[in-house]
């Protein structure tokens, strides 16, 4: 191999002595978004395999429906002393569970979907305006609306309705497959939820710090890509999970 | 002009750094298991659990507090904190975790050289297979004799799993990481990865799991197969909790590692470094990290359902609740087939660069040969049914599973052509790594072959669950990656170590693990095509003949693995010095001094030919 | 590639040596070693696993025979690091003729394969059914119609017989290794095989799925009788609803 040693040329590298040319840093983080945008996909699209899968084999009808008691986990101690006592009055019976919220998954479909848009609005305004100060506020303002949207999220998964079963000699409280699939599903936004909170909070202060600024925005576009792909995922999941639902 | 740091650095005390001069790995195994009895204390008061039957959810808590404890305690956390609150790191806080003028320490710290990650990715491996090794002798021991005499049937089947999921856990990382850190960026004319922390971080949340996953062992093992089957796993106590997590977290570290490496190849190669001159192992490694990408989500995900069937009694894999181990069993091999190949393709990359070097000649058909890496990357996406051909999940899909199975067998067997192309005609230079290679050649055909009895789904619906699958991934992983992996490390040992790897002893192991691969795996097969079933403690009269000849063939290949860990600490500390290129190889990290400095060139390299242009002015003068 | 090569003779009389010694042990030890078949699809294994080591044979060998002329013809046994050799980077012939006999190699196991599945899959109609339940770690057999439940299998020689089997636990594997057919027993699903016993004597019913404590000695004894004998054992069964 033949290596021309040429003194003057510019240094490249991802390493500390070495600043590099913005343009270059940023468009090496850049792909570094997008290939982790990519695990992403094939996270959601894994969660989504195991929401449709779990649908199309419905083994013994479970997918929305169980045989036990129905309950919530408030209720867990009153069934088990029950179970333990021998005084469960009635039999088993199958428990059906409704729909989770369609609203309640919309909404924060929404809370999701306003956030990325607020951001996106921010940095479109630090990119013209250059003002870091209202920029810093905007990330803010999509902070709260992912932490509304966690907490949306929480209500759902709280109402998840659970089913005292007694299989086996073991007394638990369960849940359909349906339900399953939903709590994996909102578990998963919950997360990206925290992420998208932790991303715009650095945002926010590192706007009101003057350490993004007019010239320096590149994080924020970075930041901008995950966020809103999180808004994708987030409305592409919903609209799976809200039409196909139950099993005829 | 820009200098690099070796010369403008004059002070000997290193600046920066802020808290991360507190934190090295001892720190944070301190803050780990603070963190893991913190949150297990907690965890018992909340979820009721009396101290001699803990229940999944203090497990999983314990686990999740020893995580982050260990991840605060090495400072994985001071890089995102200070970008939280906007005090990014200075020059001198870079400088000192390139682990600049840190001398030794700095193996044991968060460090961001990729050089320093690709020595702790050697030394993790290490660790990882001698955990591996010594219970394949329990193993193996125990199945010395029919019955149950020596390892506890309790015992023996909580380690059928661990002893899997390690060795796995080994030869994912045991070309990819050592040499995917250490020789892949200087290769290509970088001066470290595109993302010098993440790569630290990627290596640290691996020796986090890794723990994590040995611990297992403390708790009572893992009673379920390395395949962790929904039904049974869904009776296995809080080892599966702690198996579940350690995946977990795995995942993570393969992901950030994928990222890493596909970003390096991608926007860091040097001028004139353009792809059809990439040094053929480079290309092995970003396929590899591609198929990574795609495959671990799959295993988050399969985990994560585990462990919510487990801890919030959800019923993805529960049939009670509706639930099917068919859903484990699917998303469990999607990522499963990938990620043979995500162990396969950087031992034969290694091998092809190794190869061309030894014999002085070119990579023989270079661009088929990356084109079969990526075909076989491509196929093994489509054909993680073929785990499941006798499971009784989709019966009609067996033909189609099987077409896309055996079209591998194209891609592999050009892997052939290529490597004895390469070697014939060369001048071949028999080197130790040249005689790992032919070890490799001689397994690979076994492991290949056998393959295809397997893919053959009426011949499966015999062999499957058998002795015989396990021999034919024995011959893949043992005789064939580790034959790689070790030829790699004979390879570029000197350019760590500035030594060579010692040559006599190195063959002494070579031909003590060969004959022993023969024999342990060779046997097996007859079990297997006997009739004895796979992850079982005793076996039939019958089998009585091969299973000792396999217990005694296991000992010599222990036997000669430690002869080759002899050889790497004798090397190591005291070996011939083998200066900056030993093999007189083109590729640019043989180009550059050993040892490799902080920031490994002094000026950019710029490329004009490809390294494999042994002998090729001499057809033109 | 091989004109003027030398050692061309060694080298095609290493393949042929391989190449036998190859054949004879893919005979030898699937005969030695493969159990005695009692049902068409455990010929059909044993016929494929033969016809496959046959196949093999030559393929690995070749790679065999390469790889020992590189050693003796190519090894450099100079002193210090060997020169460049001619350098070669393609060669379009080998290259298509190894992909055209690895393709055709592969199309036929493919045929071959495809073929197999296809007759196993066919049934011939009115076959004996035999209800399988595996539990930790016990197999328990059913004959539906006559209220039979036994812990051997008994099965008629020459009539097919169906499977249909599950678990009421964790996953176990049913497995006869005389037969060639094998399917996972699962809880809350039953799947099935079928197969035609041809030939009288006992065989041994594994566990191949690992299913917990003492997955190891999950075995029960069948037996192929006369049918005959097998409706006289039938009758001679307690009868259990």
């Amino acid at each position: 191999m033949t290596i021309d040693l040429e003194p003057h040329s510019e240094m490249h590298g991802g390493t500390p002595g070495h600043h590099e040319p913005p343009e270059k840093v940023d468009a090496r983080q850049r792909l570094g978004v997008w290939l982790f945008i990519g695990a992403d996909v094939v996270t959601l699209g894994a969660l989504l395999f195991t929401y449709l899968y779990l649908r199309g084999v419905n083994t013994d009808h479970h997918w929305m429906s169980m045989v036990g008691y129905k309950g919530s986990l408030h209720t867990y101690a009153y069934w088990w002393n029950a179970a333990e006592n021998g005084t469960l009055k009635n039999a088993p019976a199958t428990v059906y569970v409704p729909l989770i919220s369609t609203g309640l998954q919309w909404l924060l479909a929404a809370l999701t979907v306003v956030s990325a848009g607020l951001l996106w609005l921010g940095e479109k305004g630090l990119r013209t305006t250059k003002n870091a100060k209202a920029f810093s506020s905007m990330a803010l303002l999509a902070t709260l609306v992912t932490l509304g949207g966690i907490v949306v999220a929480a209500i759902l998964l709280k109402d998840i309705p659970q089913i005292f079963v007694t299989v086996n000699d073991s007394n638990t409280m369960s849940y359909t497959t349906y339900d399953s699939a939903m709590m994996a599903i909102i578990g998963s936004t919950i997360g990206h939820l925290v992420i998208l909170a932790f991303l715009g909070l650095g945002l926010a202060i590192r706007s009101a710090r003057g350490v993004i600024n007019g010239d320096k925005w590149h994080q924020v576009r970075l930041v901008r890509f995950f966020w809103v792909w999180v808004a994708i995922s987030a409305v592409v999941s919903t609209l799976i999970t809200t039409t196909i639902t139950s099993v005829h | 002009m820009v200098t690099t740091l070796e010369h403008t650095a004059t002070s000997a005390e290193p600046k920066g750094g802020g808290l991360a001069r507190h934190q090295n790995f001892a720190t944070a195994i301190i803050a780990g298991g603070i963190l893991a009895w913190v949150f297990w204390f907690v965890a018992r008061r909340l979820f009721f659990a009396d101290s001699d039957n803990v229940s999944d959810e203090v497990a999983v808590m314990t686990a999740t507090g020893w995580m982050i404890g260990f991840w605060i305690g090495i400072g994985a956390f001071n890089g995102p904190f200070r970008w939280l609150v906007g005090r990014d790191h200075t020059r001198e806080d870079d400088l000192y975790y390139a682990g600049h003028n840190l001398g030794r320490a700095r193996y044991w710290k968060y460090t961001t050289d990729h050089k320093v990650v690709g020595v702790q990715y050697i030394i993790t491996t290490m660790g990882l297979l001698a955990v591996g090794g010594i219970l394949a002798m329990a193993i193996r021991t125990e199945l010395i004799v029919p019955g149950n005499h020596f390892v506890n049937q309790q015992v023996y089947n909580g380690f059928i799993a661990i002893h899997g999921m390690v060795m796995i856990l080994a030869l994912i990382v045991a070309v990819s990481g050592p040499w995917g850190n250490f020789v892949m960026p200087i290769m290509i004319g970088a001066r470290d990865m595109a993302f010098p922390r993440l790569n630290a971080l990627s290596l640290w949340t691996l020796v986090s799991a890794a723990v994590l996953l040995v611990t297992v062992l403390a708790v009572g093992g893992l009673p379920v197969g390395w395949v962790v089957m929904g039904t049974i796993a869904d009776q296995a106590g809080v080892g599966m909790d702690f198996f579940a997590m350690a995946i977990v977290v795995f995942t993570v570290s393969t992901t950030v590692a994928s990222i890493n490496l596909i970003t390096t190849v991608i926007t860091m190669r040097t001028k004139g470094m353009t792809l059809d001159r990439l040094p053929i192992f480079v290309w092995g490694t970003l396929v590899t990290a591609v198929l990574a990408l795609y495959a671990f989500p799959f295993f988050f995900v399969a985990e994560l359902n585990q462990i919510l069937d487990r801890t919030v009694s959800t019923s993805f894999y529960v049939a009670a609740g509706g639930g099917t181990s068919w859903l484990q069993a699917n998303l469990f091999w999607l990522m499963g087939h990938p990620e043979v190949y995500v162990i396969l393709i950087p031992a034969i990359a290694a091998l092809f660069e190794i190869s061309s070097v030894m014999a002085r000649k070119p990579v023989f058909s270079y661009r088929t040969a990356v084109g079969s890496m990526v075909a076989l990357s491509g196929l093994s996406a489509l054909v993680w049914a073929h785990h499941m051909f006798t499971s009784g999940w989709a019966p009609a899909l067996g033909g189609p599973f099987m077409v896309t199975t055996e079209l591998i067998s194209i891609p592999t067997g050009i892997f052939f052509l290529v490597l004895v192309g390469t070697l014939w005609r060369g001048n071949v230079w028999m080197k130790l790594p040249t005689v790992w290679m032919f070890g490799f050649i001689f397994n690979f055909i076994i492991g290949g072959v056998t393959g295809i009895y397997l893919s053959d789904v009426p011949l499966d619906e015999q062999l499957h669950g058998t002795m015989f699958v396990t021999a034919h991934f024995h011959y893949i992983f043992v005789g064939s990656v580790l034959f790689g992996a070790i030829s790699a490390l004979a390879f570029w040992f000197p350019k760590v170590t500035g030594r060579y790897l010692n040559e006599w002893l190195g063959r002494i192991s070579f031909w003590l693990v060969f004959i022993g691969v023969q024999i342990t795996f060779g046997a097996m097969f007859l079990s297997g095509l006997k009739g004895m079933p796979r992850r079982v403690a005793s076996y039939d009269l019958a089998f009585e003949h091969t299973n000792f000849i396999s217990t005694m063939g296991a000992y010599i290949i222990m036997a000669g693995m430690l002869v080759l860990l002899g050889a790497i600490i004798h090397s190591w500390r005291k070996g011939e010095p083998s200066g900056p290129n030993p093999w007189q190889a083109n590729s640019l990290e043989w180009q550059v001094p050993t040892p490799v400095p902080l920031e490994n060139f002094e000026t950019e390299p710029v490329v004009t030919e490809d390294p494999y242009n042994y002998g090729e002015e001499l057809v033109n003068s | 590639m091989f004109s003027g090569e030398k050692n061309l003779k060694s080298f095609f009389w290493a393949w042929a040596i391989i190449t036998a010694v190859g054949v004879f042990l893919s005979v030898f030890l699937t005969h030695r070693y493969m159990p005695q078949m009692m049902s068409n699809d455990g010929n059909l294994a044993t016929e494929t696993t033969i016809l496959f080591s046959i196949l093999a044979a030559p393929v690995a060998a070749g790679v065999y025979a390469s790889a020992l002329h590189v050693m003796r013809t190519y090894r450099y046994r100079g002193e210090g690091v060997p020169p460049a050799a001619t350098p070669i980077r393609e060669n379009t012939k080998t290259l298509v003729t190894w992909l055209t006999a690895s393709a055709v190699l592969t199309v036929f196991v493919l045929v071959w394969g495809l073929g197999a599945l296809a007759a196993e899959n066919s049934s011939s109609g009115n076959p004996l059914i035999v209800n399988v339940t595996g539990q930790q770690w016990v197999w328990t057999f059913s004959y539906p119609g006559s209220h039979v439940t036994s812990d051997e299998l008994y099965l008629p020689e020459n009539r097919e017989v169906e499977f249909r089997i599950t678990s009421v636990d964790v996953t176990h594997g049913f497995w006869v290794a005389n037969f060639g057919v094998q399917v996972d027993a699962n809880p809350g699903v039953i799947t099935t095989i079928h197969t035609k016993p041809n030939r009288l004597g006992a065989f041994v019913v594994r566990c191949e799925q690992f299913c917990g404590l003492n997955h190891a000695f999950m075995e029960s004894v069948g037996h192929v009788v006369s049918p005959k004998q097998f409706s006289n054992w039938l009758t001679s069964q307690p009868q259990r609803a």
